[in-house]
């Protein structure tokens, strides 16, 4: 079975597509049979960073069943062992995406036959999106060192948090226990996920054990990216400090990408940044987030819907 | 989420180790200080104004218990009766005599102490006060003063650093000939004094501060 690394920031723009991109490209070289899926229906973009204009099929094929498997709409791409499942010429919106077909892509996914597969999330936090987040235990979430983009990493950590809660309980048991949680810390207490998880532990204690043991097993990661020379370097390290006080979420510090105009001349001329300008500091961090990334899979857990 | 930090201890608050120094534990409050202000990148956008002010507080009166002598040791004992603290993760500070002349002992050991040394020196070359007073031909106790509140260095933070008696180091910065101890020792205690706020150089200070024609320094 194939490992999963989900992306996603909160925010766009952050530059999930331009890093799904080349850490497929990275481990493809490194001899990885790779899939990038592009998810992010509204917005789709891989096809272009990989320089295939008019992809002949895409993820909507598979929604509605023109395809049987998401192995007939695997598209090759001019790079060896790097394959694309294409979100483009999507008119279906993933925000609307029905449950069932949720589900169902999300098994398809599972059982798909790679050694790497990378997910390209949309911004913002529909449910689409965090339960895509929570297929693995890997994702990786990615920000710039801007306020208004750790702002959005911080709600995307929340409502994952949230989301994974929500995952073991059905509608009404859950509100009760928002209800709940509100009665005990006061009206803060609905968007706290931190709060909310106090509350199972003390009304559904089993359930309570069976999270605990979900969060201490995520492997999530951060990465910070187009940092400028200005900026802080040790950033990362601290905000992965201030939500493991805080939140109780362990999340590992992957590393810094440099912010290079080069990236902007190669997305433009539709060229691989990494072969074009290999030299830059900006490919070396790339090269070295792929291998850190490589050799820290966790577990595969595909989630148990209630 | 406040709930879950009340929770930690004083020395978890604020990333200590429970042997921490004084010197230490200072580097920590204002490291946190800094990182849970309003305007820090970091934590902005993390908490509402109410959650802040909780940790805020939190952080100060830890701080508080932590550095006061007293108050940190019924803390401690306190946590290991409640188990959290391992009685040997306290090492008992061992009271050697140590010379005067021992001056060196404050510098370059561990990560915190050099970081907050590398800063005191950059204050010390980019303070406008500080440069004008170290170009005078001469140097008195309240020149020590000013420089040392430019600094924001707690006198007391001195004494503990140096093991230099605090009335002693009043005496230096009031130019308090009664209060001083012999020549020999003063000009020992001096270069600890300058050592410690990171003036340069060590040994000319010194000697515009002895030197004074107003000023017969210590007793014989
Ligand atoms: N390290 C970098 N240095 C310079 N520019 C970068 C870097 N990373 C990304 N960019 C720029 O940021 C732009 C946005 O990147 P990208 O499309 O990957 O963001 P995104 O997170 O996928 O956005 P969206 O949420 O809209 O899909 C890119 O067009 C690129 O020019
Ligand atoms: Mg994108």
């Amino acid at each position: 079975m194939a490992h999963i690394w989900p992306i996603g920031g909160g925010k766009g723009g952050s530059g999930k597509s331009f890093l799904t991109c080349a850490l497929g490209r990275l481990l493809a070289g490194l001899g990885k049979k790779t899939l990038l899926i592009d998810l992010d229906l509204g917005a789709a973009n891989l096809h272009t960073l990989l320089n295939i204009p008019y992809p002949a099929k895409s993820l909507s094929d598979f929604i509605r069943r023109k395809y049987p498997s998401l192995e007939n709409i695997v598209l090759e791409t001019p790079v060896p062992d790097l394959f694309l499942i294409s979100g483009a010429n999507d008119t279906l919106d993933i925000a609307n995406l029905p449950y069932e077909q949720k589900i169902k892509t999300m098994r398809a996914i599972g059982k798909l036959n790679f050694d790497c597969i990378l997910l390209d999330l949309g911004a913002g936090t529909s449910f689409n999106t965090l339960d895509f987040f929570l297929i693995s235990q890997n994702g990786i979430f990615i920000a710039t060192p801007e306020p208004t983009s750790i702002e959005n990493v911080y709600r995307l950590i929340r409502s994952i948090y949230f989301r994974r809660i929500r995952q073991y309980f059905t509608a009404s048991d859950f509100k009760a226990l928002e209800e709940e949680a509100v009665q005990y810390f006061g009206n803060g207490a609905y968007a706290k996920p931190e709060c909310i998880m106090q509350m199972v532990q003390r009304i559904y204690p089993e359930t309570g054990i069976k999270l605990d043991n979900d969060f201490n097993n995520y492997k999530f990661k951060l990465i910070l990216n187009q940092l400028h020379k200005q900026d802080d370097a040790g950033l990362g390290p601290q905000i992965c400090k201030l939500i493991e006080k805080h939140l109780g979420l362990k999340i590992d510090f992957s590393g810094n990408i440099a912010y290079d105009e080069h990236v902007h001349d190669a997305i433009c001329q539709r060229v691989s940044f990494l072969d074009r300008y290999p030299y830059t500091r900006t490919a070396g961090d790339l090269r070295e987030l792929s291998k850190q990334i490589i050799y820290s899979a966790g577990d595969q857990l595909m989630i148990n819907y209630s | 989420m406040e709930k879950k930090f009340a929770k930690l201890n004083y020395y978890e608050m604020l990333d200590l180790k429970p042997d921490a120094t004084l010197f230490e534990i200072r580097h920590a409050y204002n490291v946190s200080l800094q990182l849970y202000q309003t305007d820090s990148l970091i934590s902005y956008s993390f908490f509402s104004p109410e959650e802040r002010k909780t940790i805020q507080d939190l952080l100060e009166k830890a701080y508080l218990t932590l550095i006061n002598e007293k108050k940190r040791q019924d803390y401690d004992e306190e946590l290991i009766r409640l188990g959290v603290l391992d009685e040997t993760a306290k090492k008992p500070v061992v009271k050697t005599p140590v010379s005067v002349f021992d001056i060196n002992r404050a510098q370059g050991k561990t990560g915190p102490i050099k970081n907050a040394t590398v800063a005191l020196r950059a204050k010390v070359i980019e303070n406008q006060v500080i440069s004008e007073i170290l170009s005078r031909e001469e140097v008195s106790g309240p020149d020590l003063q000013m420089i040392r509140k430019e600094l924001a260095v707690p006198l007391e933070h001195i004494a503990q650093e140096t093991k230099i008696r605090i009335d002693y180091l009043h005496g230096i910065e009031g130019d308090d000939v009664q209060a001083l101890p012999a020549t020999v020792f003063l000009k020992g205690f001096i270069k600890a004094y300058l050592k410690c706020l990171c003036l340069e150089p060590v040994d000319e200070i010194c000697r515009r501060y002895m030197n004074r024609s107003a000023f017969c320094g210590g007793k014989a």
